[in-house]
C-alpha cells in the first residue's frame, strides 16, 4: 500500500483525502464493478460474433475494460485503500442478466445497445463529473477512461445508425424494451436513495449521502447520465420527444 | 401551408412534415411539474419537487410534442392546417437570470437545433428565447431551410389590442392618457411605443439605460410625441394612467411608483414582470400580448392547458402564435428579427394574417381569473379597422 503523502499534495489535501478515502473506495468500487461486467459482456458478445474481425473487436473491448479495472484499482491503492467489485452485486447481477438475454437470441445490436448506449452513457457522464472532482491521479484516471469509453460509443453508433435506417419502427422498439429493463435498473441504482436496500457493492453504508464530502452527489450523477443517454439516443436518430417521455418515466 | 406526411424514410418511418417550431422553456416549477407528470402518464406517479429541481437543469434541449393549429379559412372543409413541434429549452424557471446567461444561451441554441434538424420551415423564438439571442440570430445554429422569428410584432398587435380593449371596457378616453412603458426600449417596448405614441396624450418611458432611452424619445418626439424618459419610475412628472411593462425580468420583481389610482396596467413579461406583492388597489390590471386560436389547436401527447396554462381554451403567447399564424399563411418568413424594428405597419400587417386564420386577441384576464365579467370577446364583434370585414373586438389594432 503506498502512502497517501506519495500522491504529491498538500499536508491539507493529504488529511482531506484520507479522510475521504473510504468515500473513493466506493466510487471506485462502483467503477470497477461496471469495467469488469463490460469486460463480461464483451466476452460473451464474442461468442455470438461470426465475422473473426468483430469477434476480436470484442475481445480487445473486453481486455479494454479489465484494464481499466484494474487502473481503477491501482488508484485505490494509492490513497491507501484495496477496493473490492461484486458483479453479483443487485443491480449490476440484473444489467448483466439483461446483457445475457441478448446473447441467449445471439442479438448482436441488442447487446451494444445494452453496453454501448446504455451502460457507456452511464460510465462516460459519471466517470467524467468524478473526473472534475478527483483528486491527483485518481482524476486523471477517470478522465483518461471516460475519454476511452466515449471512443467505444463512437464506433458502436456507426453499426447502430446503419441498423436503423434498414427498419427504424423496429430498431425504436427494440431500444425501448431494453430501455424498460436497463435503464430502470440504472435508475433505481442511480437514484438518490437506494429504496431496494444496500447495493452489495459499497464496502459500508451507502456511499451517496456522503458524496458531497467530495463534491459529488447522487443526483449529479444521475442527471449527467441521463442527459449523456438521452444524447446518445439523439445522435441516433430517435425522436427527442419520445426519449424524453421514456426518460421522464423512469423510476426515481 | 399545412402538410401532410411528406415521406418515407426506411421501413415504418414516418416523417411528419414540419411547418413551424415553437421554442420555449417553462415559467414556475409548477409548469415543470406538469409537464412531467403529462410524460409519465398516469400509470406513474408525480415526480416529487425536490426531484424535478434535480432532473430539470440535465435534461436537454429537445421536442416535447406535436402541434396543429387549424385556420378558420376553409372551415367548412377541415380548414387549413399547420403542424409543428413544441420544443423546450428547459432552462430551469429559477436559472434566467444573468449570471447563467451562456448556459441559457446554449439551451436556445441547442433548441434551435432541434428546430432545424425536424425541418420546420419556421420557428418563434418564445420571449425570453429570443431575449437571449438578443436579436443576433447569426448566433443560432447553421440553418438550412429553417427561417427563424422572435414573434415580437404580433406580441407587440396583442399588447396594444389589449390596451385599446380595457379603454374600451373600463370607458377611458385614450387620448387623454399618459402612457408609461416600462422596457420601452427594448423590443417589444419600443413596438409599443412607436403604435401607441400617436394616439396618447404624452408618452413615459422606463429602462435602465438613458442614453437608448434619448434616442427612442427623440424619435418619438420628431413625430410631435410628448415624452419623458427616466431609469426611475419616481423621476418621472406625472402619473401614468396605462402602463405598459415589458421589460426583460428575471422574475416578478417590478414595483410601479407613480401610477395614478385606476391606472390600467399590462403586464407583458414572460415571467411576468410585476412582483406579486405590488399593491395597486384600484388599478386594472391584465396580461397582455396573448392570443386566442379559434380554428383548432391540439396537442399529441394532450398538453391542453399544460402549456398553455391560462384560464381560457387555446390561448397562447403572441411571439409563439406569430410563426403558427405565418405557417397556417405559408409565409415561412423571419418576419420579426432583430432588435427595435417594429412599425405599426409590419404589427397591421401580421395582426391581418393572423386574423385572418382566427387568431384573435385573447380574452383580458390577471392573476385573479378574467378581466372582463361579461363581455365575451369572441362574440363581441365590432368594425375591423381596414373596414374590409367584421373582425372581433379584440383583433382590432
Ligand atoms: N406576451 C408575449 O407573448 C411575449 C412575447 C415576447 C416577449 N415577451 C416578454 O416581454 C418582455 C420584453 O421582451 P423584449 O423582447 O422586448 O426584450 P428586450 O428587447 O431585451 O428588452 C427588454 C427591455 O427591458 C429593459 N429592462 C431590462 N431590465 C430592466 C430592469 N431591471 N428595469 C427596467 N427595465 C429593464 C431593457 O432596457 P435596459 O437594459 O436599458 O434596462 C429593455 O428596454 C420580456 O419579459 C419577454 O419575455 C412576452
Amino acid at each position: 500500500m503506498e502512502p497517501v503523502i506519495s500522491l504529491n499534495s498538500s499536508a491539507i489535501q493529504c488529511t482531506s483525502l484520507s479522510s475521504s478515502a473510504p468515500i473513493w473506495q466506493d466510487v471506485l468500487a462502483q467503477a470497477i464493478t461496471g469495467e469488469l461486467l463490460a469486460a463480461m459482456n464483451y466476452t460473451s458478445l464474442s461468442e455470438i460474433c461470426d465475422d473473426p474481425e468483430e469477434v476480436a473487436d470484442a475481445l480487445e473491448h473486453a481486455a479494454g475494460e479489465r484494464g481499466h479495472a484494474a487502473a481503477f484499482a491501482a488508484e485505490g491503492r494509492k490513497i491507501g485503500v484495496e477496493v473490492s467489485s461484486n458483479v453479483e452485486g443487485m443491480h449490476w447481477k440484473r444489467l448483466r442478466e439483461a446483457f445475457m438475454h441478448c446473447i441467449a437470441e445471439r442479438d448482436f445490436i441488442g447487446c451494444l445497445i445494452v453496453q454501448e448506449i446504455m451502460l457507456e452513457s452511464f460510465a462516460v457522464a459519471s466517470y467524467a463529473r468524478v473526473a472534475k472532482v478527483g483528486p491527483g491521479s485518481l482524476g486523471k484516471t477517470f478522465a483518461r477512461i471516460a475519454a476511452e469509453e466515449e471512443e467505444h460509443v463512437d464506433h458502436a453508433m456507426a453499426i447502430l445508425r446503419a441498423e436503423r435506417a434498414q427498419d427504424v419502427q423496429r430498431f425504436d422498439e427494440k431500444v425501448h424494451r431494453l430501455h424498460l429493463d436497463v435503464m430502470t435498473t440504472l435508475a433505481k441504482m442511480l437514484a438518490k436513495e437506494c429504496k431496494d436496500g444496500h447495493c452489495e457493492v459499497c464496502h459500508g453504508n451507502c456511499v451517496k449521502p456522503s458524496l458531497f464530502e467530495v463534491s459529488l452527489s447522487a443526483a449529479a450523477l444521475r442527471g449527467a447520465s441521463l442527459e449523456q443517454y438521452l444524447k446518445t439516443l439523439d445522435m441516433l436518430g430517435l425522436p427527442g420527444e419520445v426519449t424524453l417521455a421514456w426518460v421522464a418515466q423512469l423510476p426515481v | 401551408m399545412g402538410g401532410a406526411v411528406a415521406s418515407v424514410a426506411g421501413r415504418g418511418q414516418t416523417i411528419e412534415q414540419v411547418d413551424f417550431a415553437l421554442v420555449g422553456h417553462q415559467e414556475s416549477w409548477k409548469a415543470v411539474a406538469d409537464v412531467l407528470a403529462v410524460l409519465r402518464g398516469p400509470k406513474h406517479a408525480p415526480l416529487p419537487d425536490d426531484e424535478i429541481k434535480d432532473i430539470l437543469p440535465w435534461i436537454p434541449p429537445r421536442a416535447v410534442c406535436h402541434v396543429e393549429v387549424r385556420s378558420v379559412v376553409n372551415a367548412k372543409t377541415g380548414g387549413a392546417k399547420a403542424r409543428g413541434l413544441y420544443i423546450d429549452s428547459f432552462i430551469p424557471p429559477d436559472r434566467l437570470e444573468a449570471a447563467y446567461v451562456r448556459e441559457n444561451l446554449a439551451r436556445v441554441r441547442g433548441a434551435a437545433a432541434c428546430a432545424i434538424k425536424a425541418g420546420a420551415k419556421i420557428a418563434s423564438l418564445g420571449g425570453f428565447s429570443s431575449i437571449l439571442i438578443e436579436g443576433n440570430f447569426d448566433q443560432l445554429p447553421e440553418r438550412h431551410n429553417t427561417v427563424f422569428t422572435t414573434g415580437n410584432t404580433l406580441t407587440v398587435g396583442f399588447i396594444v389590442q389589449g390596451v385599446k380593449k380595457m379603454c374600451a371596457l373600463e370607458d377611458r378616453n385614450i387620448g387623454r392618457a399618459t402612457l408609461l412603458i416600462v422596457g420601452a426600449t427594448g423590443d417589444v417596448g419600443s413596438g409599443c411605443a412607436r403604435c401607441l405614441a400617436p394616439i396618447v396624450k404624452r408618452v413615459l418611458l422606463s429602462a435602465r439605460n438613458l442614453e437608448r432611452l434619448r434616442r427612442l424619445a427623440a424619435e418619438l418626439e420628431a413625430d410631435g410625441v410628448q415624452v419623458e424618459v427616466a431609469t426611475d419610475l419616481r423621476q418621472f412628472s406625472v402619473e401614468a394612467d396605462i402602463v405598459i411593462c415589458a421589460a426583460s425580468l428575471a422574475s416578478s420583481s417590478l414595483l410601479l411608483g407613480r401610477v395614478a389610482p385606476h391606472a390600467i396596467v399590462c403586464d407583458a413579461g414572460y415571467p411576468k414582470n410585476l412582483s406579486p406583492s405590488a399593491e395597486m388597489p384600484g388599478a386594472r390590471i391584465f396580461y397582455g400580448g396573448l392570443g386566442q386560436i379559434t380554428g383548432g389547436l391540439s396537442f399529441a401527447p394532450d398538453f391542453h392547458g399544460i402549456l398553455n396554462r391560462h384560464p381560457f381554451p387555446d390561448v397562447v403567447h403572441g411571439c409563439l402564435l406569430e410563426g403558427m399564424a405565418l405557417a397556417l399563411e405559408g409565409r415561412f418568413e423571419p418576419f420579426s428579427q432583430g432588435r427595435g424594428f417594429i412599425t405599426q405597419e409590419r404589427v397591421e400587417e401580421i395582426v391581418a394574417v393572423a386574423t385572418k386564420h382566427g387568431i384573435y386577441l385573447a380574452p383580458l384576464y390577471n392573476a385573479d381569473g378574467p378581466v372582463e365579467d361579461k363581455i365575451d370577446c369572441q362574440t363581441e364583434w365590432v368594425e375591423g379597422m381596414s373596414g374590409e370585414a367584421k373582425a372581433p373586438l379584440g383583433a382590432m389594432l
